[in-house]
Order: structure tokens, then sequence, then C-alpha cells
């Protein structure tokens, strides 16, 4: 976690872009959480989501426990990341951010902790710190 | 309905039908040893996401996720030794380092 699951049409956005999104998506999360960077999974899915009334729309799992305001911005962000660097129009964009309990993952072999209880066992942890 | 399910997502090209057939079988058997239930009563799905579609801390993605779903809920000392018990085997078989996999257990 986080888990960014971007729902765009087939071959709508190249290589390139998605790269570009991906590396966006990790800063703007880490710079308003403070999560370290390894912890940011984003995956493009060119298949059809009926779910969601946007052809475009950015599928957000994150840890419980972070402010609305912190969540709407951390949207918010995102969302213009993805709009500047694909040109998508943001009336063709959605997105939406849901939680679950930190304690329902495990990463790097380690639980995850809750948002704000991070140790420093945590953030050293090779993997995490790595980036991988 | 099956009282635990697991999806799979790997990346492309990481995990072929052979070791998929093992991590199942390695799923339903862990799992009716932590939780004490049948075979019948859990389900195993694969996905792949393709290459270049997968990015974790901004770069391309090697690791692989496993989501499971259980049906009434967990302890949570139960849950850490049903996540501890995925990772040690999806690594065994896989060969995958443990900051190549992400594995959670959730209340369903």
């Amino acid at each position: 976690m986080p888990y960014y699951r971007c729902v765009v049409p087939e071959g709508s956005v190249a290589f390139e872009q998605r790269a570009a999104v991906a590396k966006a998506f990790t800063d703007v999360h880490c710079g308003s959480t403070g999560a370290p960077r390894s912890f940011v999974h984003v995956v493009f899915d060119e298949t059809p989501d009926a779910r969601f009334a946007e052809p475009y729309f950015v599928d957000g799992g994150n840890r419980a426990g972070r402010s609305e305001e912190v969540k709407a911005e951390l949207l918010s962000d995102l969302l213009g990341a993805f709009a500047s660097i694909t040109g998508v129009e943001e009336s063709q964009l959605g997105g939406r951010i849901t939680e679950g309990p930190a304690s329902w993952t495990m990463e790097g072999g380690m639980v995850l902790p809750e948002p704000g209880e991070e140790t420093e066992e945590w953030y050293a942890h090779d993997g995490v710190a790595a980036g991988g | 309905m099956a009282l635990v399910r697991y999806d799979c997502t790997m990346q492309e090209g990481q995990i072929g039908e052979e070791m998929r057939s093992r991590l199942a079988a390695g799923l339903v058997e862990l799992t009716g040893r932590v939780l004490d239930v049948g075979a019948d009563e859990v389900t195993v799905g694969f996905a792949d996401i393709p290459q270049g579609f997968g990015f974790r801390g901004g770069v391309l993605s090697t690791t692989s996720l496993v989501r499971g779903s259980i049906a009434g809920g967990l302890e949570q000392p139960v849950r850490v030794e049903l996540m501890q018990a995925i990772c040690d085997m999806w690594m065994e078989i896989s060969g995958c380092t443990v900051d190549e996999l992400v594995v959670s257990a959730r209340d369903a």
C-alpha cells in the first residue's frame, strides 16, 4: 500500500506517460504522507470498469487513518498530475481513495504500521528504503 | 461460496503455469492448516499485469500481490500467522525476495 490502479482506455496511455504518471504519483503520495517510496504501487489497467462513469479513473487504496483534508488534497494532486502528463481533460477523469486497516497487509515481511506509527525499523528496512 | 478467496496478481512473465499450480496448492494447504478449513472452501485466482503496466516506487515493478478475503473475518494474531505462512510459502516456491511480495488478508 498504497495501490493506485489507473483504469484507462486500451492503447490510450503510452509507456513513457505511464512511467511518468507512476513517478509523479510516487512523488505526490510520499510528499503528502511521508511514506517510503517503495510503498507506492501504480498499475495501469486497460480493462473497462463499469463501476466508473469516467473513461479514465484513478482507483486508490490506502492505509486508513489520515484526515479528510489530507485525503482530499492527495486525490486532487494525483488527478492533476495524471491530467497534466496524459493530456486527458478533467471531465474525462475521475478518482477515489478507499481505505483499509494497515494491519491487514504484510509488505517486506512486516505488518504495515498505522499512519503516524511508523518506526525507524520500518523506514530502515532495506526493501522499503531502496524503493524495490 | 468459498470461505477464503485469494486473488494473486503478478507481473507478466515472472511466474509460469507450473509454478502457479504449486502456489495455488500451497495456498490451499496452508489455509487449511492455519484456519482449519477444507480445500473446497478455498479458491485461488491468478492475473497478470502486462509488462510496462506495473510500477513500484516509480520504477517497473517485480512485485507479486496476494490478496486474501476471509468470510467472517479473523483475529489479528491468526491473520498475521496466515500472512506470514503465505510469505514463507510464496518465497520458497517462486524464489522471490521478501521485498517482492505484498500479502493481505482482509475481512469479508
